[in-house]
């Protein structure tokens, strides 16, 4: 039984991830928001896209140079563990992990994939008013128009992936009596001890590497829509 | 000129006059009035292009090519709507949406809506008042889109 498991809590989610989490949902809000507003909004749209793009581009640097549970290697499973899990999901005594479970990892990858494809259609869009992406004027009108009836239909794809996403975090606040929602936020989960003990010590994230990838990020941004050379 | 002479004369007059009469009534066809329409958008996506950019300050504001721009856009403004022809609906090189025939009401509006705005836009323009073309372009592209995003398939 669940209630005779000793719990203790563990650090899940370095503090990069957390600000990332809820900053992209913040800007998210705001893109729908201009996007539905349009006219002079559609100028804080385009600031919102580079903003969404430089926070992908820095969760997926931080995927390889963040703490341990943020890394792609602890959460990428493969598709017989994903589905194996996804089986064992009936039950409430399915597994715990750390991070982000195999199905979720899938998931992280899916919206991270869905979110870099509306941030690149973005660059390259227009909306046949007054206002189009930063490398518009790169490609044909044709080209542009496609473009942009990708990053329409995409809203949906990534929308239904969100809604996924909060459902299955309900799932497991309900049947397995797990708080993801106040873990994105503190940092902390607390897990059965044998789960904790078995995985280890957890390597620390540098704020420093944060800071450089997140610099780093930002510049590409800045260079891919500045196009100064 | 004899009687018959001016008869014959009068009723090719008349022949003419009803022929011409019969070209102006016909249909115009479908593909030349949905080449028309996106001619009329083109242009008025062209005209209205700067003045956005000159808003929104991405190029310097030039207070004669926004008062040239925007009095050609209002003129434009006027024109793509007569090729909103019935007969256009089954034409398939159109992103225009059944609803354009469905709920025609409401797509007039949109129609009127665009032209008063783009209407705003020229007077603020021949004003002279930077504030106001900006305040007006405003309305502009949000009648742009209200009508593109009701009426106009991605």
């Amino acid at each position: 039984m669940t209630t005779e498991q000793k719990m203790i809590a563990v650090r899940a989610w370095d503090a990069p991830v957390r600000v990332f989490h809820w900053l992209l949902i913040l800007l998210l809000g705001f893109q729908v928001y201009s996007a539905k507003t349009g006219g002079q909004a559609m100028l804080w749209h385009l600031y919102g896209g580079y903003a969404v793009l430089t926070l992908i581009l820095f969760r997926l640097l931080w995927g390889f140079a963040g703490g341990t549970h943020a890394r792609f290697a602890d959460f990428v499973a493969g598709p017989s563990a994903a589905w194996r899990f996804a089986k064992s999901l009936i039950s409430p005594r399915s597994a715990y992990f750390i991070g982000h479970n195999p199905l979720g990892g899938w998931m992280v990858l899916a919206m991270l994939a869905s979110l870099a494809l509306q941030a690149i259609t973005g660059l390259f869009a227009n909306d046949d008013i007054a206002t189009e992406g930063p490398l518009a004027v790169l490609i044909s009108k044709k080209l542009s128009d496609q473009m942009t009836s990708l990053h329409h239909w995409n809203l949906w794809i990534l929308a239904a992936l969100a809604v996924l996403h909060v459902v299955a975090v309900f799932y497991h606040r309900l049947v397995k009596k797990e708080d993801l929602i106040q873990a994105m936020f503190t940092g902390v989960k607390r897990l059965p001890e044998e789960v904790v003990a078995a995985s280890g010590t957890p390597r620390k994230a540098s704020p420093w590497v944060a800071l450089v990838v997140f610099a780093a990020a930002n510049a590409a941004v800045f260079l891919l829509v500045k196009r100064p050379f | 000129m004899n009687i018959g002479k001016s008869m014959m004369l009068a009723t090719v007059g008349f022949g003419l006059a009803a022929g011409i009469a019969y070209e102006a009534a016909a249909q115009v066809k479908p593909e030349v009035l949905v080449k028309q329409r996106k001619a009329a958008m083109t242009l008025i996506a062209k005209y209205i292009g700067p003045v956005g950019a000159m808003v929104q300050g991405k190029i310097p504001y030039d207070a004669a090519v926004v008062a040239r721009n925007a009095s050609f856009a209002e003129a434009l403004s006027k024109m793509p709507w007569d090729g909103f022809e019935t007969s256009t609906q089954n034409f398939k090189e159109t992103r225009a949406k059944p609803e354009i025939y469905s709920n025609s009401a409401k797509f007039n509006a949109a129609s009127d809506s665009m032209q008063t705005e783009i209407g705003k836009l020229a007077a603020a323009a021949r004003s002279g008042d930077q504030n106001a073309v900006k305040a007006a372009f405003g309305g502009v592209g949000k009648t742009c889109k209200a009508c593109h995003d009701d009426f106009r398939n991605d």
